[in-house]
Parts: C-alpha cells; sequence; structure tokens
C-alpha cells in the first residue's frame, strides 16, 4: 500500500511538472522564421508578367528585411522565408496552391498571384482562411464590389477605373484626340479595361470607332491592326499582355501604321521592351503606371538598389513601386501588431499609415473600415507614362507628371 | 468586303499558313513514317526560333544565314534522338503499336526537359528583335517585308522537300519505309537509317520554320506546344502520312484562321480546334489521305 502511494504520488507529481510545461510549450513555440507562401507563374505564358513585376519586387524585400535581421516581432527579429510554387500560369493550379500553402504548408503569410483574374479568383479564397492577402500585378474593377465582404484584401496597384482611364483620358483630350481603336484580350484584364474605357472616353468626348477582343496571348494581330488603322482613329490604345504588346509594336511599325497616339499595356512599362525595340521605336508610346527617379529621392533610391540588386533591364515602371511600398506597410504593420496574427495585422493595415518609398501611405478602406481596401489614390506616384528620348516618363496626372510635354503626336516609326 | 479586305485576308492567311505547313509536314513525316507522334514537336520551333535569336542578337548574324546554321544543328538533334531513344523504346516494344504508345509518352517527357532548359537559359519572357520591319503594297494591301520573306521561304523549303522526296533515291526509300518498312527492308533499305532521318528531317523542317517564325512575331520559351496542337490539326486536315496534304493544309489552315479573325478576331483559335474536331467527324481522313 505504501509502495502504491509513492507511485501515485510520483505520477501525480510527473503530471504536474510535464503536463504544465507540455501545455506552456504548444502556446509558446518559439518561431525562427516567417514563411510566406506564394503561388506565382513561374512557368507559363503570365512568367514574363510576374518575373518582372512582383517577383523580383517580393526577393529584394526579403533579402533586404533579412540583412536587417528580419522584421521585429515583438522584440524579437525573424527572418524572412519566401515559399513559392509554380502554378503554371494556370487558374485552377494557381488556387489549389493557395489552399495547399494554408491547409498543409501552414504558412505564416500569404503574397500575391498574378493578373487580374488570379487576384479576382485567389483573394477570396485567402479572405476564407482569414490570410491577409496583399494584391499585386492585377487590377480589382471587378473585385473592388466585393472588398466590403473581403476584409482580408489589400488591392495595391492602380489600374483602369483607378484612375489610369479617368487620367488617360484627360491626357489625350488635352492633346486633342477626338477618336480611338481599342485593341483588348478577352480576359478580365482586357474586359476590364475596355469596358473603363467605354464610359470614361464617351464622357470626356473621345468616340471609339473600332473595338475588337483578341485572344489572349495572340502573337498574330496585323488583321485587326489593319482595322484600326482603317478606322482612322486618333488614338489607338491596345489593352494586351507583354506577348500581345510586342505582336501590336511590331506589326504595326512593320505595315506602317502609326496612329497619333498609342496606348499599350501591360508591356511598354517594361524596360526590357526598350531593349528589344529601340528607344526611337518607342518614343512617344504610352503605357501605364508610372514612375521614375524624378517622382521623389525615396523612389530614385529604390530604384537605385534595384537595378543594383538586379539590373535596369529588369525595371518595371508601372508595379515596381507600388508593390514596394505595399510590402513596407506589411512589414510595418506585422512590427506594430507584434504578432504573426493575420487579424491583428489586418487590423493595423486597415487603420494606420505608414511611411514608404510613395511617402505617407496608407489604403483606402471600405465598408467603414470592416471591409477590404486599395491603396489610397493619393499615394499613386502616377498613372499614365510615356517614352521619351529612352524615359518612361509619367505624363498623368499633372500633379505627379515628370515632365512638362506630352509628345502628340507620336513621331513616324523609325527607318527598320 | 472590298478587294483589298480580301487579299489581306487571303495573303495573312497564306502568310501564316507557310510556318504552319512547314511544321506540319515534320509531323507528318515522323508520324507517318517514324511512328512516333511527336508531342514535343512544337519545341524544335521553338528552339530554332531561340536560336536565331541568340545568334541576331549577340552575333549580328542575319537570320536568313541562321537557316543553313540552326537547320543542320536541330536535323542533328532529331536523328541522334531516334538512334538512341527511340531506337531503344522500339527494340523494347513487343508490338508497333506498343512502340507508338511508349514513343508518345517518351515525346512528353522530352517536351519538359526542352521546355524547362530553355527557361532556365532564357528565362520565361518574351524575347524578340526586328527584322526588315518595313512595309510592302501588294494591290493595295500592305504586307510587312518579313512576312512576305518568310512565306518566300517556307514555299521554297517546302517544295525543295517534296522534290527531295519524290525524286532522289533517298526519297523514295523513305517512301518505301513508310508504305512497308519490313518490305523496304528486304529490298536493302537500312531501315534503321531512315527512320532516324526521317524523324530529324521533321526536326528540321520544325527548326527551320523557327527560324521564319522568329523573324515576324515574338517568342517565348512556352511557345512550343500551341504549335504542336497546331501541326497535329493540320496533319488531320491534310491527310495523315501526306506530305503534300500537310503543305497545304497548312495554308487551308491560315486562311481560315485569317477569315475567322476577320469577322470575331476572339474566336480565331477557337475555330481551329472547331475544324479540328468537323474533320474527325466529316472526313477524318483529311483532304489527301487515303
Amino acid at each position: 500500500m505504501k509502495h502504491l502511494k509513492f507511485c501515485f504520488c510520483i505520477i501525480l507529481l510527473v503530471s504536474f511538472v510535464i503536463f504544465p510545461i507540455t501545455a506552456w510549450s504548444e502556446s509558446k513555440v518559439e518561431k525562427d522564421k516567417i514563411v510566406i507562401g506564394a503561388a506565382r507563374p513561374l512557368s507559363g505564358p503570365l512568367a514574363q508578367i510576374g518575373d518582372f513585376a512582383m517577383g523580383p519586387i517580393m526577393t529584394m524585400w526579403a533579402e533586404e528585411v533579412n540583412a536587417r535581421g528580419g522584421i521585429n516581432v515583438a522584440g524579437k527579429k525573424l527572418p524572412v522565408e519566401l515559399l513559392i510554387y509554380d502554378d503554371t500560369s494556370d487558374l485552377g493550379t494557381s488556387t489549389r496552391l493557395i489552399e495547399k500553402l494554408i491547409l498543409e504548408d501552414k504558412v505564416d503569410f500569404l503574397f500575391p498571384n498574378c493578373s487580374t483574374a488570379f487576384l479576382y479568383a485567389s483573394a477570396p479564397l485567402a479572405n476564407k482562411y482569414k490570410y491577409v492577402y496583399l494584391g499585386a500585378e492585377g487590377g480589382c474593377t471587378t473585385l473592388t464590389a466585393m472588398l466590403p465582404e473581403l476584409p482580408y484584401v489589400f488591392g495595391v496597384l492602380n489600374y483602369s477605373d483607378y484612375y489610369q482611364i479617368p487620367v488617360l483620358a484627360d491626357v489625350l483630350v488635352a492633346k486633342g484626340v477626338k477618336t480611338a481603336a481599342i485593341i483588348y484580350i478577352n480576359d478580365l484584364h482586357g474586359v476590364e479595361y475596355y469596358h473603363s474605357s467605354l464610359s470614361e472616353f464617351m464622357k470626356k468626348g473621345i468616340t471609339i470607332v473600332m473595338a475588337e477582343a483578341v485572344p489572349p496571348f495572340s502573337e498574330d494581330v496585323e488583321l485587326v491592326l489593319k482595322a484600326a488603322r482603317d478606322s482612322g482613329a486618333d488614338a489607338l490604345c491596345g489593352y494586351v499582355y507583354p506577348p500581345t504588346t510586342m505582336a501590336v509594336l511590331g506589326q504595326a511599325a512593320a505595315i506602317g501604321y502609326s496612329p497619333k497616339a498609342m496606348v499599350l499595356g501591360p508591356g511598354v512599362n517594361f524596360e526590357f521592351f526598350k531593349g528589344i525595340f529601340g528607344p526611337q521605336m518607342l518614343e512617344g508610346v504610352m503605357g501605364f503606371g508610372a514612375y521614375n527617379s524624378k517622382s521623389s529621392p525615396e523612389i530614385a533610391d529604390f530604384i537605385a538598389r534595384f537595378i543594383k540588386r538586379w539590373e535596369l533591364g529588369a525595371m518595371d515602371w508601372w508595379g515596381g513601386a507600388f508593390y514596394f511600398a505595399g510590402l513596407q506597410c506589411f512589414e510595418k504593420a506585422i512590427e506594430k501588431a507584434g504578432t504573426l496574427d493575420n487579424t491583428r495585422v489586418r487590423d493595423i493595415m486597415a487603420k494606420e499609415h505608414f511611411d514608404t518609398i510613395l511617402g505617407d501611405t496608407w489604403f483606402d478602406m471600405t465598408a467603414g473600415g470592416e471591409g477590404g481596401g486599395l491603396l489610397a489614390k493619393e499615394c499613386h506616384p502616377g498613372q499614365v507614362g510615356q517614352w521619351q528620348n529612352g524615359e518612361y516618363e509619367v505624363v498623368g496626372p499633372t500633379d505627379k507628371a515628370t515632365t512638362d510635354q506630352v509628345i502628340y503626336p507620336k513621331p513616324a516609326w523609325p527607318a527598320p | 468586303m472590298n478587294l483589298v479586305t480580301v487579299l489581306d485576308i487571303f495573303i495573312g492567311g497564306v502568310l501564316i499558313g507557310g510556318i504552319y505547313a512547314l511544321i506540319a509536314m515534320g509531323l507528318s513525316l515522323q508520324y507517318g513514317v517514324s511512328r512516333v507522334l511527336n508531342v514535343s514537336h512544337g519545341e524544335f520551333i521553338m528552339l530554332g526560333a531561340f536560336a536565331t535569336w541568340v545568334l541576331y542578337t549577340s552575333l549580328g548574324i542575319n537570320p536568313l544565314i541562321s537557316l543553313v546554321i540552326v537547320g543542320p544543328i536541330i536535323f542533328v538533334i532529331g536523328y541522334l534522338l531516334h538512334r538512341t531513344l527511340f531506337r531503344s523504346l522500339f527494340k523494347s516494344s513487343p508490338s508497333l503499336p506498343a512502340f507508338e504508345g511508349s514513343s508518345l509518352l517518351a515525346t512528353f517527357g522530352i517536351l519538359y526537359i526542352i521546355q524547362n532548359i530553355a527557361i532556365i537559359t532564357w528565362g520565361s519572357s518574351s524575347k524578340g528583335y526586328t527584322f526588315l520591319a518595313s512595309p510592302v503594297n501588294l494591290g493595295g494591301a500592305i504586307f510587312s517585308a518579313n512576312r512576305l520573306l518568310t512565306l518566300g521561304f517556307a514555299i521554297g523549303i517546302g517544295v525543295a522537300f517534296y522534290v527531295f522526296l519524290a525524286r532522289t533515291r533517298m526519297g523514295k526509300a523513305i517512301r518505301a519505309a513508310a508504305q512497308d518498312p519490313d518490305a523496304a527492308g528486304l529490298m536493302g533499305v537500312n531501315i534503321n537509317q531512315v527512320l532516324a532521318l526521317c524523324f530529324g528531317l521533321g526536326t528540321l523542317l520544325t527548326g527551320l520554320a523557327g527560324v521564319l517564325y522568329s523573324m515576324c512575331f515574338s517568342i517565348q520559351a512556352t511557345m512550343g506546344l500551341g504549335f504542336t496542337i497546331i501541326a497535329i490539326i493540320v496533319v488531320v486536315l491534310g491527310g495523315l502520312g501526306s506530305i503534300p496534304g500537310s503543305f497545304l493544309g497548312g495554308f487551308i489552315l491560315g486562311i481560315i484562321g485569317q477569315i475567322v479573325t476577320y469577322f470575331e478576331p476572339s474566336l480565331s483559335l477557337a475555330a481551329y480546334y472547331i475544324i479540328f474536331i468537323l474533320l474527325l467527324l466529316v472526313k477524318p481522313t483529311g483532304i489527301l489521305g487515303k
């Protein structure tokens, strides 16, 4: 009996010692890094957007964070580790990978997918699992109506009606453009830009005399370009992805079609386009964006760091500064929250202002702060860019312009 | 629709059709004689295009000269692939249908290997260069000089290849091997050599199509699969195993694509698949098939 009592006491003692410690250990697992997952197009047709847009920016941001020792979470600096899966530019694969990252890999945070349609499909999914979803490449025109129901979603990039097409219409009208021809891809990106143009151009007195949809990633657009040429429009707007942007530029030059204004994108905002076509051919061609070293000293410093890490040829003059500023907001929100809890980080991102390369930066939230948000338009460094003497200048809105002049009409194509 | 528009559509279709014709002839040869349904076929147009781009942008070599540099290299790759991989598969397969199945799977592997090497080497972004990008007026319709040149070379290469098959001793051996490989072997034709030669010639034609394609369009490391699908459609359109049928089918598909593009550009890709399904339902033997 005495022996039994002794055993019981020992078991009790051990239980008291071990179980509280175990429970304490589980609730206070010490993290030694922050794992951020993303499904990105490392292959397939969208890779050329991802590789030149958010891809290098998030890598550079993670490297810079880690060089500083990591993100300060409640007094402890945690380095960042990116867990990137290749979605092969396939929408179904991309959304499946988002769920894998959340449910199987149990990543701490998510980074965005690439392109408008992928953003539209993935944002509600991330929101369902209460993961902060910072947008990158892709517009939110269609997503905007859903934002009040998506409190974890933060749109970072500017896009068609926020406020590129309204600004573009102002720029074109100021130069005397009366008619426009539009070529757009029949996916969500093209459709959003086309619809924005329908309303904005009409509102500001520009008549759309031709509009044709082409399949995404079309390479042969000569016939459609001839229709645009025959329409006699002052401006040609091509709301297409880079392979088709290249086709529009190259084939328009090859058939000698040089409209007075040419607005293309995404595509011409990438520095590598200058490498392919040369500055003379791009002279006067407009695109979206936009920022450059003249936008602000902070942006100039960011550009210098980017070029040092990568190269000038990898620069994206549309989204690069937006994405980096978004990541700075995200980093500062984690530090302020002092935790990796997505809900607390989300609440801080929704309420606070942050000091980023764009200056004072904040998100305009929907549903009185209870819904998702968009990077405030006051923070945007520009909406419309134009190649002038080998530089991608900001030409709209006027208060953000980095040059006084807008080239119009676009010069004729250089001799081959 | 005025005459200029008709010319735009017709000549525009013929221009892209020339590229389709070359790749389809290559696939037709590989399947018709070597019995390999080469799913990685489009990767060789990508290789030809990228090799030309590298030669032009790095060494300043004229793309027309690249035809005689890139073509033989791609021929050797195809020839060696057959002499090693497919020959080995042929030996280990108990029957011809078994070989066709295993070689089809092998070409899937080749597709991913070539594509991934290309992505690692050249990245995933579009590449391109401008070559003879100037307008030429043909009866009021304007076309780019590089595309007209491409058409000329595509027709020249196609006709030269047909003459090679029809008039030369080796061509006769190839045709004999296509009709009855066993009988051709008994008559003294070195079957292994001929089958490898056909596979190599198939990659050669596709590689040359890649050289020509790069003169007019941007190129990507992942562009191959789309061309394989187009080549299969053209081969079915022209008639399985018929080289002239593939040549003709390429131009027909190009013209149909342009007609659809004129009326509804967003349906141009869908039209190819609709043609494919209709052909299988209505005339599975194709235009010149037996």
